[in-house]
């Protein structure tokens, strides 16, 4: 059974604008899916309406086969979303206030919620920087944090848009190694990206969205060749093979 | 924005920073009554006192933090300075400038006495304490109260005061922004104020509708986690310390 | 159908509901923080004991953009730290004693200010001659309540009042109320509209 499914997803804006149209889309437990796609295809669009953040037009989500409009909170909690922009989002004065926020949400004891922050935090490495303040962190360690704040919430999906805009080379490589690592942990991983050159060896799917729709969804290594005519560079050089795109060593 | 350390929490691990939430706020809010109240030479020398020895205490960063009261040291000036030329009065034999006055400047001093105090009451208690608590105290408080949505209330504290930063920052580059494309040379006030707040508001408006959605992507619920407070004995007296020291003033 | 829907069938489904609740309370955060950082950008005046802010100017926007209910929330929000103790009333000043000064009118008036600004903004169809007319309209409320507290507590004569509590002041309320009024020109409706959509940020 499909962890997260969307069927017929539609989204149109106030002003009449097809954002999304008609996606359907499954994706399974245990999963790594780059999701690629021009500046306004709608990818952002889609990955909001993972936890109910956008409501469709019509069509729907479910989650383990349950509609998410059933029970939102705890679509919210198996569907983590790191944004774009964490340094924008940030609600907490201190990075384990940060971290904290996603457990107090659900009500957990204190002493829980401490248990799961601390957890959170080990797996990403900050633990030394508990009670930092979240601006003054690098670029690479504020998403870091950014996905440590879902993290604590144990979702089963993370959904990450556009995690390495405004990175540097150790930026990007450190975040890339986080994501590697939790999707060894066992979590389904949605890469949302269009740089492909920097990820797509560790994806066992590349899905590609070009104006709303579902253009191509397939193995990486089938689907890279058309990336192209969708607006997205073509990641590979001459001689280069898929398992040549990525910024690790 | 990152470097206003005022305000801000700094981290620590002091018998300040342990001190149960309830207990530190309920000395702030003693103090700062004292220093409302505060007449007499002695008053003041008392409460700085008190404040000095909890500086010490809390560990806080001494230059940091004088660095940003600088911008207080100017408003006390002022302060000094207007009420010392607009009071009339008795002019000081020692010091005879055209239109001092004695009683001015007693006034202006005491006024400035009680400014200092306030905001350096403030600076220990916001620096030993995260803002979080602030939120938890205030939801404490309210929680009592029937009809009182007190969640949601501690949730707007806590953004506020984790906004006044951003704000300030932002207000800052985008005044060096307009500044460098020549806004001084617009006479009008009132296109002057319009072309200071109207972008800034706008990317404010656009921030805060981005925080809505972070908030809602991790499930915010006004039914959460609450605080625990714990008190120890040495909570308590440092409370007993500052009550003592609000009542002296007060009453005597 | 839980019997609370029986009863309220005009309301929001409670999903939409918490989301705006949601919404609001991060804006009255945002609205109280400008509240507050407008009256450290003060400039104190040498003629009398009320400073020229923008705090007045931020409760006008506040009124404006979010109604009077949740306007006065934060206007009330923005009071309650000053009594606690937090050095947010104009040039860092606190405490019950400002409040209940000779400049606590003027606190005291924000709450008709943003509440009649807000009442008359947010009823029926937006225009700008009405945002003027309640900008107006609150204004006089705020500085009626506060030149006749001024006037009451210094025990002073109405005209020294007025002379140190208005008179000074009516070229910026002039220059704020006409600033306020062209940004809810361009700035409400797009408010209204809701959040932006996410590709277009």
């Amino acid at each position: 059974m499909p962890i997260l499914e969307t069927q017929n997803l539609t989204h149109v804006f106030p002003d009449g604008t097809v954002a999304i149209d008609n996606i359907n889309l499954k994706i399974y437990p245990g999963e790594f899916v780059v999701m690629a796609g021009a500046n306004g295809s709608g990818k952002t669009v889609l990955a909001r309406h993972f936890n109910g953040l956008l409501k469709p037009t019509k069509g729907q989500v479910l989650i383990d086969g349950q509609p998410i409009t059933k029970n939102i909170l705890e679509a919210r909690k198996k569907v983590g979303l790191v944004f774009q922009d964490p340094d924008r989002q940030f609600v907490g004065q201190t990075v384990t206030e940060e971290v904290a926020f996603g457990p107090e949400n659900l009500n957990l004891p204190p002493a829980q919620v401490e248990a799961m922050v601390k957890t959170a935090l080990e797996v990403v490495g900050l633990n030394r920087f508990s009670q930092q303040n979240p601006y003054v962190l690098s670029g690479g360690l504020k998403r870091k944090l950014a996905i440590a704040g879902v993290l604590a919430m144990q979702p089963k999906i993370i959904v990450l848009d556009e995690p390495f805009t405004g990175l540097d080379y150790p930026g990007v490589v450190q975040v890339l190694q986080q994501i590697l690592r939790l999707h060894e942990m066992g979590h389904t991983i949605i890469l949302i990206t269009h740089e492909l050159e920097k990820t797509l060896a560790h994806a066992g799917r590349l899905v590609i969205i070009n104006q709303g729709k579902l253009v191509e969804d397939g193995q990486p290594e089938a689907v890279v060749y058309r990336a192209e005519q969708y607006g997205i560079r073509m990641p590979l050089r001459k001689g280069e093979e898929v398992k040549d795109l990525t910024w690790l060593k | 924005m990152a470097e206003i350390t005022f305000f801000q929490y700094i981290y620590g691990d002091t018998i300040l920073h342990r001190m149960d939430g309830r207990l530190k706020l309920a000395c702030m809010l003693l103090l700062s009554l004292a220093a409302s109240f505060a007449t007499a030479l002695h008053h003041y020398l008392l409460a700085f006192g008190l404040l000095i020895f909890a500086l010490r205490l809390a560990k806080l960063p001494w230059t940091a933090l004088l660095k940003d009261l600088r911008f207080f040291g100017l408003i006390i000036l002022l302060v000094i300075s207007i009420n010392a030329w607009t009071i009339p009065g008795d002019p000081i034999p020692t010091l005879p400038l055209p239109g001092l006055s004695r009683q001015g400047v007693v006034a202006g001093l005491r006024f400035a006495g009680r400014l200092a105090i306030i905001v350096l009451v403030c600076a220990v208690v916001t620096g030993t304490t995260p803002l979080r608590t602030f939120g938890q105290v205030i939801e404490w408080v309210l929680r009592p109260i029937p009809f009182v949505p007190a969640a949601r209330i501690a949730t707007m504290v806590t953004l506020t005061f984790a906004l006044i930063p951003v704000l300030l920052g932002q207000f800052a580059e985008m005044m060096a922004a307009q500044k460098a494309r020549g806004i001084e040379l617009r006479k009008n006030p009132v296109r002057r104020l319009y072309y200071a707040v109207f972008p800034f508001l706008e990317q404010m408006l656009r921030r805060t509708d981005q925080i809505v959605e972070a908030m809602e992507a991790r499930g915010y619920s006004e039914v959460r986690t609450r605080a625990v407070f714990k008190s120890t004995k040495r909570d308590w007296l440092i409370f007993l310390l500052c009550l003592s020291v609000f009542l002296y003033v007060c009453c005597s | 159908m839980e019997p609370n829907e029986f009863f309220k069938p005009t309301t929001a489904p409670r999903e939409d509901e918490a989301r705006t609740n949601l919404r609001m309370t991060v804006y009255v955060a945002l609205f109280t923080a400008l509240i507050i950082i407008g009256g450290y950008i003060s400039i104190p005046l040498p003629i009398g004991p009320v400073p020229i802010v923008l705090a007045d100017f931020f409760t006008m926007v506040t009124g404006v953009f979010l109604g009077y209910r949740w306007g006065l929330t934060s206007v009330a929000l923005y009071l309650c730290l000053g009594i606690l103790g937090l050095p947010v009333f104009a040039g860092g000043k606190a405490g019950l004693a400002v409040l209940f000064g000779p400049t606590g009118g003027f606190l005291f008036g924000y709450l008709f200010l943003v509440a009649v600004v807000g009442f008359i903004v947010h009823k029926g169809k937006p225009s700008l001659f009405k945002t003027a007319m309640a900008l107006v309209a609150g204004n006089l409320l705020l500085y009626g309540v506060g030149v006749t507290w001024l006037k009451t507590v210094l025990k002073i004569g109405w005209p020294a009042a007025v002379a140190a509590g208005l008179i000074p002041f009516i070229p910026g309320i002039i220059i704020k109320i006409v600033v306020a009024s062209a940004l809810a020109r361009t700035l409400l409706p797009r408010f209204q509209q809701g959040p932006v959509p996410p590709f277009r940020q």
